[in-house]
């Protein structure tokens, strides 16, 4: 039914349509949302009220179990849990006079666990104060939280300040993998211009750039309405952001430099040459400058982007065939603007 | 054909206002809307370039049937 020159453009369809349908149907993990109030003090009895995400604390019932965590490992348990619906929970922990630590302010981390869930954890959840008198050593229950529970799901990981936008994962990011590829074809039939001189090759070039553009500007905005949510504003003038649009600059002259040859012979020599130049700045723009300084960006600012922390196992299920779909999808855009520039091409040498 | 093009722009400024205008809207149910948004942005911009490749094709369509 389908020719065998078009199985790669409906295999990128099928697998886009996967990723829509696993990217969104897929629950995120249970998770702690908040926590009030997020501060206390060393000797008091601590009560705090924890707000879940996609939790079921009434129906966990008595597996559940929490825990206030030091980052030196010692931990507090809950001496009282109150289930009040499925999402909210009441934790009364007794924090011992002298804290584990010898800063003045400490971060513990809020571990909760129950079957029904599995484990959730907020790192730097509640602040507690110490202040400098001595009070007399006592004993306190140090534990060491164990025999997490696995509730088996498939989820995707629950990340406190991305919530859902974590599957913007299969939606943006292969936007940006998809363009590499698109400009990385352009360079190669550019320098097979420069070496045969072939008018196609020329063409080819063009249209991959064109659709490698498209990609970069719909990455750009779709970034930019998740900023919006997660750092606070469309445009943080960011290391990587600004460096992005240095590189689609550069690679928007190309066009006007097209434009501005008559001789299509000499348009196709210098604009390969261009070509080539312009992905040549385009790895230390987007993957080198944005990770020697700081960025509010994964992958920048020295943190790689694809450390276990970003993306899991289940993220990788969807995370690839997103970036081979948009890929392949991208590629039939370029076919056919390549095909519409051959033609007119054609029509020129006619005439 | 340029209304088409219009509206197809309107879309793109009405998600980033309805984002800027409702920002809880946009932050409810864990921020799922925020995805709905970057996926309609995304099938908004293929349509756009779609359109400018069909505008091009008719163009040299119509060259064509003139040339006859």
């Amino acid at each position: 039914m389908i020719e065998k020159g078009k199985i790669w453009k409906f295999s990128g369809v099928i697998l886009i349509v996967y990723v829509i349908i696993a990217g969104l149907l897929i629950p995120l993990k249970p998770g702690i949302e908040s926590v009030e109030p997020s501060y206390g003090n060393a000797g008091e009895t601590l009560k705090i009220q924890v707000t879940g995400y996609n939790t079921h604390f009434k129906e966990a019932g008595n597996s559940l179990r929490a825990w206030l965590k030091w980052d030196n490992g010692k931990a507090i348990a809950a001496t009282e849990m109150v289930a009040l619906d499925e999402r909210r929970m009441n934790l009364t922990f007794s924090i011992p006079n002298n804290l584990p630590e010898n800063t003045e302010v400490q971060a513990v981390t809020l571990l909760i666990d129950s079957e029904t869930d599995g484990t959730s954890v907020l790192p730097s959840a509640i602040f507690l104060t110490q202040t400098e008198e001595v009070i007399a050593a006592e004993e306190v229950p140090w534990v060491k939280p164990a025999n997490f529970s696995n509730n088996g799901m498939i989820t995707f990981p629950f990340r406190n300040i991305l919530g859902e936008t974590i599957r913007n994962t299969y939606f943006h990011v292969p936007l940006w993998f998809g363009m590499m590829f698109l400009f990385l074809f352009a360079v190669i039939h550019s320098i097979k211009y420069l070496r045969k001189g072939d008018a196609e090759s020329d063409l080819k070039a063009e249209a991959y750039t064109q659709t490698g553009i498209i990609y970069g500007l719909l990455g750009l905005i779709t970034g930019a309405l998740w900023a919006k949510n997660t750092w606070g504003a469309y445009w943080s003038w960011d290391i990587k952001q600004n460096m992005t649009v240095v590189a689609l600059l550069i690679y928007a002259a190309y066009f006007i430099l097209r434009a501005s040859f008559e001789d299509p012979e000499k348009r196709a020599r210098v604009c390969a040459a261009y070509g080539i130049f312009a992905f040549s700045t385009l790895i230390p723009l987007l993957y080198v400058i944005p990770r020697l300084t700081d960025s509010l960006h994964p992958g920048s600012g020295g943190n790689p982007a694809f450390g276990s922390q970003d993306l899991d196992n289940t993220m990788r299920m969807v995370f690839y065939p997103a970036v081979i779909g948009f890929t392949l999808f991208g590629f039939w855009l370029s076919s056919l603007q390549f095909r519409y520039l051959r033609l007119q091409k054609l029509r020129e040498d006619l005439d | 054909m340029s209304r088409f093009l219009l509206i197809v722009l309107m879309s793109f400024f009405s998600i980033f206002s309805a984002s800027a205008a409702n920002a809880d809207f946009m932050r409810s149910i864990g921020k799922i809307y925020v995805v709905v948004g970057v996926m309609l942005l995304l099938f908004l911009g293929i349509t756009l370039y779609l359109i400018l490749i069909d505008r091009r094709l008719t163009k040299f369509e119509n060259q064509i049937k003139s040339d006859e």
